[in-house]
């Protein structure tokens, strides 16, 4: 852990001054290769599909330094959170019997430090974690994350990561910042009993086979029928890059979903699914619904200390009921709960029989329509306390939407996501600009929020759905209702 | 038979709830399972819980609402086990 003047030499460094380098020697208790585990299978795959936009799938993450540590309490944090956890010192690589983890038993991580800007120690690692984020990992030979310590006053007081969607899931990464502390204080904490390679090896065994099979055979019964591709209308020209995402910050809309999942007893998870499902259901100007949710999948109690990639897709399919959004909430929720129950599968066999499919159909069904609840307990801790049964259409005022960031080949041609904000419903929406225009992506976020605020106050028939997103749209490009 | 699958049953709820839900809120049956917290998560773990612990396999096809109160669990389950 002796300080260095190397230079940095990660491109999220190039913009930035030269940084000082420190080394964090680890030393685990063992060393491996195992098969990779299904949550790990879907990530290999998604970057093997996303080439070199795959900096899409990375995790950039804080953790703030608590109370008055040196760098050398924090760079011994930091040493054992990585002999902790077997998938942070895990590489990845190709082989004749297929993709391996190997797992390092010992190593070191090069860790750069920052001064904290005029943004202050967290707004700084905020702003370099997303830096870090825009380089891709050599899988099969970099460790799986980077880390840059902020530091203020000559102390450390933040670490900037990015990490690899092949390491961890947001899940996991709940996981360090709750452990983050006791490691911090130097606590003696109990060894993780179960560990990646321990997953793979219970992922190749019963009952967990049968239930890979079940998943698979749901699957097939949605593909056999679904429509190929997610839009009926042609390709235009898109924007380049193509792919963009839209964010919306609304307290509105959080606020609206609290009180509806409080009405119909139902998840406020369940809620927006139902909200974003229509809306794309609106768009495509089709009855049916069609998106894939991903989902932490941490349903076994071994899983859910486990700091890894666990997280599958599940495949929701919500035929829009001829009534009200009262009704499309509550088919939401059991269409979600069938998708999470079939979300449990070897993403191999389940390629192999999507593969099939489009051997029988002349191609594979496109099911590239998402919906992510990032949030890690389903809730929004921080919400700003609001009078019971106050209108909340007044809120939507200081509601802002922006464009966030573009890639050329992310794939997806819609993505709905659900931040990790705390006081505010934070939903981001990623298209396919030769599909949708970008004003579109915007009138269907407020389109999400229009419909939860109005439904507290009426059943909102799902015909009139399709007026609002038209006049929201109308509004941002500016034409009459719908144009655009 | 029937109460005896219930508390156990009951106690399935308990676990996969990590505590939120008791064994006896969930035999009261004063409230639906949604109604005292169970997750759709915890509920996608009671599912596989059961299935492990009884050996049969539940079929989520249709009508939910069995699965929403202990003593209609119980009544589902127990035909399943009696047509085995």
């Amino acid at each position: 852990m002796t300080p260095s003047t190397t230079p940095a030499t990660t491109p999220a460094a190039v913009s930035a001054a030269t940084r000082e380098t420190v080394s964090v020697p680890f030393s685990g208790t063992r060393d491996g290769e195992a098969p990779l585990t299904w949550g790990q299978r879907l990530m290999w795959r998604a970057v093997h599909l996303m080439g070199p936009s795959q900096s899409f799938l990375n995790c950039p993450w804080v953790l703030p330094v608590h109370g008055r540590r040196d760098l050398t309490t924090v760079l011994g944090a930091l040493g054992r959170m990585l002999e902790r956890h077997e998938s942070l010192r895990t590489t990845f690589a190709d082989t004749p019997h297929g993709p391996v983890q190997r797992v390092a038993r010992g190593g070191e991580l090069t860790v750069e430090l920052a001064p904290a800007g005029p943004d202050g120690p967290l707004g700084t690692a905020t702003r370099i974690a997303a830096e870090l984020g825009t380089t891709v990992f050599a899988h099969d030979a970099d460790l799986p994350l980077r880390c840059v310590i902020v530091l203020a006053d000559g102390r450390p007081r933040a670490l900037a990561f990015a990490f690899s969607h092949l390491a961890v899931d947001f899940q996991a990464l709940s996981l360090l910042s709750a452990e983050w502390r006791a490691l911090l204080r130097g606590d003696d904490l109990p060894a993780p009993e179960w560990q990646p390679t321990e997953q793979a090896e219970l992922e190749r065994a019963e009952p967990f086979l049968a239930r890979s099979r079940r998943s698979i055979g749901y699957w097939r019964s949605v593909l056999e029928t679904v429509p190929l591709e997610v839009f009926d209308h042609p390709p235009g020209e898109p924007e380049e890059p193509r792919f963009i995402e839209v964010g919306m910050e609304s307290v509105a809309l959080a606020a609206a979903a609290v009180r509806l999942a409080e009405r119909l007893t139902i998840s406020t998870t369940s809620v927006l699914i139902a909200a974003c499902a229509t809306v794309l259901a609106v768009v495509s100007e089709r009855p049916r619904a069609v998106m894939q949710l991903v989902h932490s999948n941490r349903r076994d109690p071994r899983t859910r200390p486990l700091v890894a990639t666990v997280g599958q897709d599940g495949l929701l399919v919500l035929d829009l009921p001829g009534t009200g959004f009262t009704d499309t909430c509550l088919a939401a929720h059991r269409s979600a709960l069938m998708a999470y129950r079939n979300a449990h599968y070897d993403p191999f066999e389940m390629q192999a029989m999507r593969a099939e499919i489009g051997r029988v159909r002349g191609r594979e069904p496109d099911l590239d329509a998402f919906f992510n609840d990032r949030r890690g307990d389903g809730t929004w801790p921080n919400l700003p306390r609001l009078t019971p049964g106050a209108d909340l259409t007044p809120l939507t005022a200081q509601t802002r939407t922006y464009v966030t960031n573009a890639w050329p080949g992310v794939r997806f041609k819609v993505f709905f996501t659900l931040g990790t904000a705390p006081d505010t419903g934070q939903l981001s929406l990623i298209i396919d600009t030769a599909y949708l225009p970008r004003e579109r992506a915007r009138a269907m976020l407020l389109g999400v929020e229009t419909l939860l605020v109005r439904s507290l106050t009426e059943d909102v028939p799902i015909a009139a759905v399709r007026d609002l997103v038209q006049a929201e749209t109308a509004e941002e490009s500016g034409t009459s209702p719908g144009g655009g | 038979m029937s109460g005896a699958l219930e508390h156990r049953l009951a106690d399935l709820v308990a676990d996969v709830s990590g505590g939120e839900i008791s064994a006896e809120q969930a035999l009261a049956g004063d409230h639906s399972l949604s109604a005292l917290g169970l997750t759709s998560l915890a509920w996608i773990r009671l599912i596989d819980a059961i299935e492990d612990a009884f050996e049969v396999d539940l079929d989520l096809g249709g009508d939910l609402s069995a699965f929403e109160r202990v003593d209609a669990l119980a009544a589902h389950l127990s035909g399943l086990l009696d047509a085995r």
